[in-house]
């Protein structure tokens, strides 16, 4: 065999990239498929989670804060448990960030509240004397884009079988279903109904009113993206 | 002088022109050249003289040389070798790659399985250790205690109560009064079902309904059980609150937190189980320790007393 190898170095190139090949398959994919996986617990952004990810996008507050803890006691400390890879499954593209120019937020939901988002929002330096974050009062104007969303929702639901309206697995045991609308409209429906939860513990009357009214501040769609991060 | 000296004097000129063109003249190596300019003209400089130096050498072997020292006995069509030594940089470096190996295979990853998470939990169980060497008899004196429960007040709580605990103009509670009668009414018209931890009982709602009691109770208890404030006290016995909170609100471990002071043991229970109130909704703070617990919760408690 390795006779009849060497003599043909065509397929001698194949054996020498199927032995690699075999090798790069048994070291790095049973490793790769596990940790790809979701972990239990992670579950697809709901209508207005995913509305409120585009604003966060769309701020760029990914270029100032991280979502990534890393294992070391001070980072775990103060943000935390680290991350894992599972934890990620559902975010298209993650916002891991690269720089911390602002404190981390994977889990910022632990530990921040609608009220004190409202408040930092509008104005940083208010809650954190010395914060070098810009002000947002645009985000309690401008009305946020569920279109967009509910278009990625449902992109991602066919491309990616991503699975909304299925039971998932939580870490107690129970299950947890995202529902997913079948149409615009009730995408917009729902979203609403988000929206009404998160505006309940604000303070803003202009924002309570354009929720009563049908619309959907921006703010309102951070801070139910903000507060799911846990 | 031979062809190839001459080809690597030349290439060596060419390449001292080409640099010395590319930095700007004189200004690269003469005075006002910076040391890093220096520097990296001197680093490209001996480049160009080593790989001279060594192309020269291995060319002239290649022209000059005579095969000599003892053949082998195997050839491979024609092709034989010579029996050599084997250097002696080799040998060493070959020897320390089989200890090397042999203690990578037993101490270093496969066996002993390095992990970024396996570092990250020795790393917290040092640090444990390190800390309950250094603080456990410490914590014991009730002034340092408060001490530790400013500073992990500081990096825990100031986001929202703010570094004097005032709470920000009413973000968070002011942490220097008891109870405000705004939530002292929040509480009477929601019942409260937070601090599970050291209250598994909560409270019901609507103990009260009478807004005027509601008041009387609301400023009775906000303003410390003032003796003299009678419609307080009446009220306050008409809900029922003494029965758990006490006479003179003093609580019962278990059933009802202290409402004429701040008790360690309600702070602990608000920071494991988290608050909703008149103001809004405090998150539990499940990453602090036992002992950072009770460090906070001996400082706020120290803030009200007068």
């Amino acid at each position: 065999m390795f006779h009849w190898l060497e003599k043909n170095p065509f397929f001698f190139a194949v054996a020498v990239f199927v032995v690699i090949a075999f090798a790069g398959l048994v070291e790095i994919l049973p490793n790769f498929a596990q940790a790809s996986r979701p972990i239990v617990g992670a579950k697809p952004y709901s209508t207005l989670e995913l509305t409120g990810r585009l604003v966060y996008i769309k701020n760029n507050c990914n270029g100032c804060h991280s979502q990534l803890i890393r294992p070391f006691k001070s980072e775990t400390d103060r943000y935390g448990s680290y991350s894992k890879s599972g934890e990620y499954a559902y975010d298209r593209p993650f916002l891991w960030g690269s720089k911390r120019t602002g404190p981390d937020l994977m889990r910022v939901g632990n530990y921040r509240t609608t009220d004190w988002h409202e408040n930092h929002m509008r104005d940083p330096e208010e809650v954190v004397p010395g914060s070098i974050m810009p002000k947002y009062p645009w985000l309690f104007k401008n009305i946020a884009d569920v279109d967009t969303a509910y278009a990625e929702q449902l992109t991602i639901k066919q491309l990616f079988a991503v699975p909304y309206n299925k039971p998932l697995p939580t870490a107690d045991g129970s299950t947890q279903t995202v529902a997913l609308a079948d149409s615009l409209d009730g995408a917009h429906a729902s979203a609403l109904e988000e929206a009404k939860v998160v505006v309940a513990d604000m303070k803003d009357q202009a924002v309570k009113d354009a929720v009563a009214a049908g619309k959907i501040p921006e703010i309102v769609a951070l801070i139910a993206y903000l507060n799911r991060l846990k | 002088m031979n062809k190839t000296i001459l080809a690597a004097i030349a290439f060596l000129l060419l390449m001292a022109g080409a640099t010395y063109l590319a930095v700007g003249g004189a200004g690269g190596m003469g005075g006002e050249g910076d040391w890093v300019n220096k520097l990296a003209i001197s680093g490209a400089v001996a480049l160009f003289v080593i790989t001279t130096v060594v192309v020269v050498k291995f060319v002239k072997q290649m022209q000059n040389d005579t095969a000599s020292g003892k053949l082998a006995d195997e050839n491979w069509d024609g092709i034989g070798e010579y029996k050599n030594e084997a250097p002696f940089g080799y040998s060493v470096i070959y020897f320390g790659l089989v200890v090397w190996a042999i203690w990578y295979m037993l101490a270093g990853y496969p066996l002993g399985s390095y992990s970024q998470i396996g570092e990250y939990n020795k790393e917290v169980t040092s640090h444990d250790k390190k800390f309950e060497a250094k603080y456990a008899e410490k914590v014991k004196d009730p002034e340092y205690l408060k001490e530790m429960g400013e500073s992990a007040f500081n990096s825990n709580c100031a986001a929202c109560h703010g570094l004097q605990a005032d709470g920000m103009d009413g973000k968070a509670s002011d942490l220097h009064e008891r109870i405000s009668a705004e939530s002292v009414k929040y509480v009477i018209n929601n019942g409260g079902n937070y601090m599970k931890t050291s209250f598994p009982g909560g409270m019901p709602p609507m103990l009260l309904q009478d807004p005027v009691q509601i008041d009387a109770v609301s400023n009775y208890v906000a303003n410390g059980f003032k003796a003299d404030d009678a419609a307080g006290k009446a009220a306050f016995a008409a809900g029922t609150c003494n029965t758990c909170h006490g006479e003179n609100g003093e609580g019962m471990p278990m059933v009802a937190p202290k409402l004429n002071a701040m008790d360690p043991d309600m702070v602990a229970s608000v920071l494991k189980d988290g608050k909703k109130g008149a103001i809004g909704t405090m998150p539990a703070f499940n990453n602090l320790t036992e002992i950072q617990i009770k460090a906070i919760g001996a400082y706020v408690s120290s803030l009200s007393q007068k």
